[in-house]
């Protein structure tokens, strides 16, 4: 194994492969040619910032060592979000881009291919180890993302460790299948850092499907695989991973939890549970576990320290590349996490839980607190709550929205769909796509408890009704006795505002009364009412948002006519409209 | 016998269904617009379920090339002639 920071320097043969793909395969005499010619070009940029965000691992590699060649720091901004990269070309010197980039110059930096420069000689050092070498984006959420340096150091020691633990169990000749993006640490470690350091060659291109592994595993090489548990869950349940068990010398997850379901149909495919790496952005690695009963403790990584924070609760972290917090002896420093933790008299740990109000959604990691910061930016919106949901399998977040008078103008246009609309646009610059609210619901006060939080389980509920929730109204209770029906009803705050005719008084049109009626007929029925004619409608009282509505509907046994009332359960005499009318006969 | 149209219809539903998309009904999804970012927006997450959707529903697979898949999520046009391609050629093999 040859340390990361002598990666160029120290005798390997010209033609050992580095990387591989459908873009070609690259061999170690390309990857010091490209570096070289790299460097070259990078020159007047010496000590200075270069933004780096590559689709193919192998122009990233290039275009970080040949930064760390002329002494200068890799920007890598967590996505291709316009909005992100533009903040941040205003703060470097000048960007590395591949794939479908802008010819131009961002912000007047200029900007190249990193496999692009022209064939130029310069001399390969190898790099100081204190000198910083990247600048990560915690969590991944906004444009403005704290930053966080890595010097060369803490990448070799962090990948001297990895390999020192699983160098055997992976072999020289595995070669490295990576789904994560090189622009968070555990891809950049796990993709790129780690196998270049090993000598194990690297699948180049970024993968949207996991099916898209499938020819590299068809080639029957001995491979390890890095990915997250989104990815892997898909791979798990296709059952593509058993035929290949012969060749997998190792799985890798990190990024969120997988679940211990996952892990055990995973073991019963390829012969072993995925090793879960758990670390973060600023600690780097931490520990790794392989689930198969379910919630089995994290042990740490050699040279890595544990402990309970005293005064959180929290995960304190110790090792050699963990780049802040406290400083200790030796370089090494100690960082507590957001995460709350249990230690085990073995010397393993579980975790708790968040601490603050982080939620994973895919693998990225979303501060709560600061979308909704984002949110109450925005003239229609007065206050906000976000919540994690549970759509389809994945987390996801759902918004809750207090409107002003400009947002209750927008809703009474084009309805809650337009206010999602322009609010997401507005959220999209600068969060990942994955991370903005999939579910809005717009009501007159948020739900608080006591102490004045506002209890997520309360804030689910307003999102279970589904998505059927903004033209029909919330059923609490059913009852039937005979040929009536008596439906327990809550008219939601976003379907008032969105029929409302008064804006400073929202009210819910007659027209969509009716409709209760049409679905308490739908019931009785068991198919859609068609309605013939409909007769003495009165609407008495004004019905607003929130309000509990009782609405009875009876039907005649040949089922021609009907008649109904919706009243305050509270008050029966307070009605607020009632009908009758034909229905055709069922052709 | 499956008309393009209907066909169209049937993956628009399934996408409004299986992403659980609000306020929308699967008549507004445009059959030429793009789902990713711009046009439906959307996301990678999506594109997974979507793709574990199809293939229980229609019975395809969705195969190993990048630009390829590409290219058939680009729609729900494209969507639809790629069910139909995969129909085609599974009966004629089979």
């Amino acid at each position: 194994v040859i340390p990361f920071s002598r990666l160029l320097v120290e005798a390997r043969a010209d033609a050992d492969r580095v990387a591989f793909g459908r873009e070609g395969p690259r061999d170690v005499r390309d990857l010091r040619t490209d570096v070289a010619s790299l460097a070259a070009l990078l020159l007047p940029f010496q000590g200075g910032r270069l933004l780096l965000h590559c689709e193919d691992a192998y122009a990233f590699a290039v275009g970080l060592l040949a930064a760390g060649q002329v002494g200068a720091r890799a920007v890598l901004p967590p996505s291709r979000q316009p909005g992100a990269l533009r903040d941040l070309a205003r703060e470097v010197d000048a960007a590395l881009l591949d794939g479908e980039r802008e010819a131009e110059p961002i912000e007047g930096r200029p900007c190249w291919h990193p496999l692009e420069a022209p064939r130029a000689e310069h001399p390969l050092a190898a790099l100081d180890r204190d000198a910083p070498l990247v600048e990560l984006f915690t969590s991944g959420t906004t444009g403005a993302g704290r930053p966080v340096a890595k010097a060369v150091r803490h990448l070799e020691d962090e990948v001297t460790c990895l390999e020192e633990r699983f160098g055997v169990l992976l072999g020289r000749e595995a070669r490295i299948l990576a789904t994560p993006s090189t622009q968070h640490l555990y891809g950049l470690l796990f993709r790129v850092v780690w196998p270049l350091a090993a000598g194990r060659p690297f699948l180049r291109s970024s993968l949207l499907h996991p099916e898209e592994l499938l020819p590299w595993l068809e080639e029957r090489h001995p491979f390890a695989l890095a990915t997250t548990p989104i990815p892997l869950r898909h791979l798990a349940e296709k059952e593509v991973l058993a035929s290949h068990s012969e060749s997998c010398r190792g799985i890798f997850s990190s990024g969120g939890p997988l679940p211990a379901a996952v892990a055990r149909r995973v073991a019963a495919a390829v012969g072993a549970p995925p090793w879960e790496v758990y670390g973060s952005t600023e600690t780097g690695g931490v520990a790794l576990r392989q689930q198969i009963h379910g919630g089995e403790p994290w042990q740490p990584l050699a040279e890595v320290e544990a402990d309970r924070d005293e005064q959180t609760g929290c995960l304190g972290v110790t090792s050699p590349w963990v780049s802040e917090g406290e400083a200790r002896p030796g370089g090494a420093r100690r960082l507590v996490l957001g995460d709350l933790v249990d230690l085990d008299p073995a010397g393993g740990f579980a975790l708790l839980g968040r601490a603050d109000r982080v939620v994973k959604i895919g693998e990225k990691r979303l501060s709560l607190p600061v979308m909704e910061e984002r949110l109450r930016s925005h003239p229609a919106v007065d206050d906000v709550v976000l919540v994690a949901l549970e759509q389809a399998g994945e987390a996801r977040v759902g918004a809750v929205v207090t409107a002003t008078r400009a947002g209750r103008a927008l809703l009474e246009g084009g309805g809650r769909r337009a206010l999602a609309k322009t609010l997401t646009e507005y959220l999209s610059p600068d969060f990942d796509r994955v991370l903005l609210p999939r579910a809005w619901r717009v009501v007159e006060t948020l739900p608080r408890d006591s102490q004045d939080k506002t209890p997520a389980a309360r804030l689910r509920a307003l999102f279970s009704a589904g998505s059927a929730a903004a033209r029909l109204p919330e059923v609490l209770a059913r009852r039937r006795k005979g040929d009536t029906l008596f439906l327990s009803l809550r008219v939601p705050e976003d379907l008032a505002y969105l029929e409302g005719h008064f804006p400073s008084f929202p009210v819910v049109a007659g027209v969509v009364q009716v409709q209760f009626a049409m679905q308490g007929l739908a019931e009785l029925i068991g198919a859609p009412p068609r309605l013939s004619s409909l007769e003495a409608l009165k609407f008495r009282e004004l019905l607003g948002p929130g309000q509990a509505v009782q609405l009875q509907v009876r039907l005649d046994a040949d089922q021609s006519r009907f008649e109904f009332t919706l009243s305050d359960p509270e008050r029966p005499a307070r009605v607020f409209s009632s009908g009758r009318g034909t229905l055709e006969r069922p052709s | 016998v499956e008309t393009p149209e209907s066909l169209a219809s049937e993956i628009k539903a399934l996408i409004v269904e299986v992403l659980a998309l609000e306020d929308l009904e699967p008549d507004e999804i445009e059959t030429e617009a793009p789902l990713f970012v711009e046009g439906l927006g959307l996301d990678s997450i999506d594109a997974l379920e979507l793709a574990m959707a199809l293939e229980e529903r229609f019975g395809v697979s969705i195969g190993d090339d990048p630009d390829l898949n590409q290219r058939i999520f680009a729609s729900v046009q494209s969507l639809a002639a790629f069910v139909q391609d995969q129909r085609a050629g599974g009966r004629e093999s089979a």
